[in-house]
């Protein structure tokens, strides 16, 4: 967030940006020679046939998959799906956690000219249902009984998806639905398939053309109904390029596969990136190995949500605090000494021969086995990007020498639109615009797009797809401007721009990130709009108050009652004055409530990627809220919970209202 | 500190079970084999005769006996009585004529022989009364070695070792004979170091534990003890085989007397019960610590001039031998083996308390 004094500045700046001619960007015929994703995937196995494409840690140990491996495996599917009707223009729903066989599928259908739809293995059943017929998805491909159950559940309603075919085969033997199929037996139908029709094979090759989709991707429904971003192989294929043209990957990367198959970073760094530069990719055992396997493969590129970097750094520090004497000592002396040096060589400074000693004493003795630890001893490249990233989380990798860096990306533009470079960090913004990319601010300050990259449209809304692409560019939806050197710096949405009652204009994430931003704090929710002053809602962190309370002989039983220790309201407290230091007197939280329980995607209140909805928590404390704004030092609060096996239940808890001194 | 974990990474079972999966206990590993292979170059002689090569062989006779004490549970106070079969018939064996190879399997094979017989009353007695038994062993043997004349030579006499020859090369150098001890050693403790990977292993184990127990999951206690003894006693054949040639290169019955017995339990209990780097570290101690402190009380008289008398000066290491082992055994009951772990431990988990995920 900007002060209002700067408004004028961003303007000046867009118009600082050359006006382009339209037709000096062929965006429509961008890309058309560029292949598909198969003919790159099918090159990669005639020219490193036996070089390792995937790993996937099963049973205990890495099985490899080479590009020969794969490219079978995604032709001999593709075969299969074809003889039982699989239309272009078919959706085919993909659920799971991370799996070979979930990629390899999405690429068969692609190579029929079908939509693989990847989705949130978490997702509701009800936008399940959207998604489906969204998709026309007579297929659908699980990854274990768990999804194969709840899309069984899917087909009852929706008569969606006809043809279910499972990867893993655990307790699925006595299922009789029709229409459910193994992966196994449908490879091996593929592969005879193959074997009778000699042409088959290029025919499946070449059948995709660069202007088909790649895949479809479902944006998280932050606001409304979720839509669906087809992008196109010539889209995706461009941003691996535009990547690489940026040293953002190199051709070979090793990488790690764990985040949601239905994000769109995903797709463009494993599959498209993957097949473009030859990365070879580690799939984790499961999701709660995630950090073990992280070790195992210690890649050369590592990409986590700013959440994970916290989670990371959370880990490590709680560590330390219970390590031993001497080891705790040396960290806390060499840990800052490179937190501080890390800061002054961001500010352009360059350290003296005695700081750089030390370093490398410090590089023995801390940083270096921090990095082998977290499995990040041969990332040359870390990345984050999602949300800003808490400062003292950035510093904290960056002092331990990885070249950790922010991007920014949206899924309507393949993720990826600006980065940071190394030797070129700035903290409070994303870098410069990759290359091929254009970025421009319009008079609203909004961010705008173009690049071969950027997508062709939704799925089945034509109005969104005129509204995204008006004029030629992407329209963000993001406020943001170009600082001096050309760095894009972004401030949140531009719909979230809000008003106090005094006409004070903030953006409720900018602050809520700042309070997150502390090891004790996992959730906020900035409530001012209209109001005389700001006031917060806060989710304190179970992992890092729970130690901090037995560190401090605070007795607690649960989360609810942890939250409402006077004595966690005091740790609280210091943080919120702290935030307010960095913030203008006007825009000060002045009174805030610890809530009795985490903002939970079941409960409606975040969204899968736990971005915040406001609307439903202003219905859902609404009584809490009037209570932080009439006075009251305490608030009697229902909390309506929902439980994994879909019941309902209510919490109900006295809340103290703290003011913030 | 030093280990590095990142990128360690099986795509095969046979490598995930491999001995060393991290790199730096391989580098170390490698170290020390790269030392004790160019120890002839790199110490006097003096150190090589004195000490490395007693160490080596002592070692190889700790792992067999701990094979039998820290594998499978069963003490035996009559191991020096193993050892001492396995010289015997490998001087006679060579000076009938036998290669010394096949006389060295030979020796094996007696002591193994001997020690099954006597191995066979673990089954009907534990714990206590199969140390008696065992220390009967000690004695039998013992008085038979003295009393027939035809296995020692007479009361008195010492036997001198024929030259070592391997495969026909006589070996006189103190290097060569130092080698072959360092690979004798070399295939045992392989062995040792195999040995918890494999059926035999693991059933050695469970009759340790509870030999009933065992029993009852299938594993047969009376096949695996007497197998335990069978190899032990092999091992501890090979052993004092090999410290006839190569160490003392002559034989006399007080070579393997009672306390010889001892100082082999020691060593495996020093070092570590079911530890093969222990069998090492307890060897090194029970060899090394008395001279070492013999030294440095001498030298320690010397400088400080005191007017000790000279067998009091003599007994003073002998105290401080028996308080390190005391001392060793109260701190870590578990061994130096134990010790090492620990300190393993430290650095392998740097810069946290323990390991983590």
């Amino acid at each position: 967030m900007r002060p209002d004094a700067n408004t004028a500045e961003v303007i000046d700046l867009a118009r600082e940006v050359p006006a382009h001619d339209p037709g000096a960007v062929p965006r429509v015929n961008a890309g058309l020679d560029s292949g598909t994703l198969i003919t790159l995937l099918a090159e990669n196995a005639r020219t490193h046939g036996s070089t390792v494409a995937m790993r996937e840690r099963d049973r205990g140990i890495w099985q490899e998959f080479t590009w020969d491996d794969v490219l079978s495996e995604v032709l001999a599917f593709a075969a299969a799906l074809d003889e039982m009707g699989f239309k272009p223009g078919d959706g085919l729903l993909v659920i799971g956690d991370n799996r070979p066989r979930l990629y390899f599928g999405m690429l068969s259908a692609a190579a029929l000219r079908g939509l693989p739809a990847p989705i949130y293995p978490d997702v509701p059943p009800d936008d399940l249902e959207y998604y489906a017929g969204n998709s026309r998805a007579r297929f659908a491909l699980a990854e274990d009984q768990e999804q194969v159950d709840k899309l069984l559940e899917l087909r009852t309603r929706a008569k969606l998806p006809e043809i279910i075919i499972y990867d893993d085969p655990r307790g699925l033997a006595n299922y009789t639905a029709p229409g459910l199929l193994s992966w196994e037996d449908l490879v091996k139908k593929g592969r005879e398939r193959l074997a009778r029709e000699p042409g088959l094979k290029d025919d499946l090759i070449n059948r995709a053309k660069p202007t088909d989709a790649a895949v479809l991707l479902h944006s998280s429904g932050t606001t409304g109904k979720p839509k669906g971003a087809i992008l196109q192989h010539r889209r995706v294929i461009a941003a691996a390029r535009n990547a690489q043209a940026a040293d953002y990957f190199q051709v070979g990367d090793e990488l790690m596969a764990y985040l949601p198959m239905a994000w769109v970073g995903d797709f463009v760094f494993t599959v498209s990136s993957g097949i473009a530069l030859r990365f070879t990719i580690n799939i984790p055992e499961r999701q709660e190995t995630v950090l073990h396997n992280l070790r195992e493969v210690a890649p050369t590129v590592y990409f986590a949500s700013p959440r994970s970097w916290d989670a990371m750094l959370t880990h490590v520090q709680v560590g330390i605090a219970e390590s031993t004497w001497l080891k705790r000592r040396l960290y806390d002396w060499f840990m800052p000494f490179a937190i501080e040096l890390e800061r002054k060589r961001l500010a352009g400074h360059k350290p003296g021969l005695l700081s750089r000693i030390a370093y490398a004493i410090g590089d023995v003795l801390i940083y270096a086995p921090l990095r082998d630890y977290l499995g990040l001893s041969r990332a040359k490249r870390a990345y984050t990007a999602g949300e800003a990233i808490g400062e003292d989380t950035f510093l904290f990798f960056r002092a331990l020498g990885l070249d950790l860096k922010q991007f920014y990306g949206q899924t309507e533009n393949c993720a990826l639109t600006a980065a940071q470079g190394s030797g070129d960090v700035k903290l409070n913004t994303v870098g410069k615009p990759l290359p091929g990319v254009e970025v421009k601010i319009d008079d609203n300050g909004e961010i705008l797009i173009r690049a071969d990259s950027v997508f062709d449209g939704y799925l089945n809304d034509e109005a969104a797809t005129q509204n995204a692409l008006a004029g030629g560019w992407l329209h963000t939806g993001d406020a943001g401007y170009m600082d001096d050197d050309g760095h894009l710096v972004v401030l949140g949405r531009v719909g979230e721009v809000v008003y106090t009652m005094d006409g004070e204009r903030y953006i409720p994430t900018y602050i809520e990130n700042r309070l997150k931003f502390s090891q004790y704090i996992k959730d906020a929710a900035i409530i001012g709009a209209g109001r005389d002053y700001l006031t917060a809602l806060i989710c304190i962190d179970m992992g890092a108050v729970g130690h901090w309370a037995e560190v401090n002989g605070v007795t607690y039983t649960s989360y609810a009652e942890l939250s409402q220790r006077p004595e966690v309201y005091k740790l609280i407290n210091g943080v919120v004055r702290h935030v307010n230091e960095l913030l203008p007197p006007a825009l000060a939280i002045r009174k805030f409530v610890n809530l009795p329980k985490e903002f939970d995607p079941d409960d409606g209140e975040v969204t899968r990627t736990r971005k915040l909805r406001r609307n439903v928590i202003d219905e859902r404390y609404a009584p809490i809220i009037n209570a932080l704004y009439d006075g009251s030092g305490a608030v009697e609060h229902e909390t309506l919970i929902t439980y994994e096996t879909g019941a309902t239940g209510t919490l109900k808890r006295r809340l103290a209202i703290y003011e913030v001194r | 500190m030093f280990y590095r974990l990142a990128g360690v990474r099986h795509t095969t079972y046979r490598s995930a079970r491999q001995l060393y999966p991290i790199p730096f206990d391989r580098y170390l590993l490698y170290t020390i084999v790269v030392i004790a292979i160019a120890a002839p170059f790199l110490f006097s002689p003096l150190t090589l005769n004195s000490y490395l090569l007693p160490w080596v062989i002592w070692s190889t006779a700790a792992l067999g006996l701990n094979l039998l004490m820290g594998w499978a549970g069963q003490v035996h106070l009559g191991y020096a009585a193993v050892m001492a079969i396995g010289a015997y018939t490998a001087i006679h064996s060579v000076r009938a004529g036998i290669p010394f190879e096949i006389a060295l399997i030979l020796a094996g094979l007696a002591s193994a022989a001997i020690g099954f017989v006597f191995g066979g009353a673990a089954l009907r007695v534990k714990g206590l009364y199969l140390a008696v038994t065992t220390l009967a062993m000690q004695s039998i043997v013992d008085w038979t070695i003295v009393h027939v004349p035809a296995i020692s030579g007479g009361s008195q006499a010492t036997l001198q070792a024929p030259t070592l020859r391997i495969f026909g090369w006589p070996i006189e150098s103190d290097a060569g004979r130092y080698w072959f001890a360092l690979a004798i050693c070399a295939v045992v403790t392989s062995f040792l170091l195999n040995v918890s990977r494999t059926s035999l292993g693991r059933a050695l184990v469970a009759v340790r534990e509870k030999d009933f127990a065992a029993a009852i999951i299938g594993v047969n206690p009376f096949k695996y003890k007497l197998l335990a003894f069978w190899c032990s006693s092999f091992i501890g054949g090979i052993a004092g085989a090999v410290l006839a040639f190569c160490y003392y290169r002559a034989v006399t019955p007080e070579q393997f007397h009672l306390e010889v017995s001892i100082q082999a339990v020691a060593m495996v209990i020093v070092g570590g019960l079911g530890s093969v780097l222990g069998s090492f570290f307890g060897a090194g101690l029970v060899l090394l610590a008395p001279i070492f402190l013999n030294n440095l009380v001498n030298d320690i008289a010397v400088a400080l001039n005191l007017p000790l008398h000279a067998e009091i000066i003599s007994h003073i290491p002998l105290v401080l031998y028996g308080a390190l082992i005391v001392g060793f055994l109260l701190y870590e009951p578990l061994g130096l083996a134990k010790v090492y772990d620990n300190v393993r431990n430290y650095f392998f988990v740097w810069p946290f308390r323990h390991a983590r995920h």
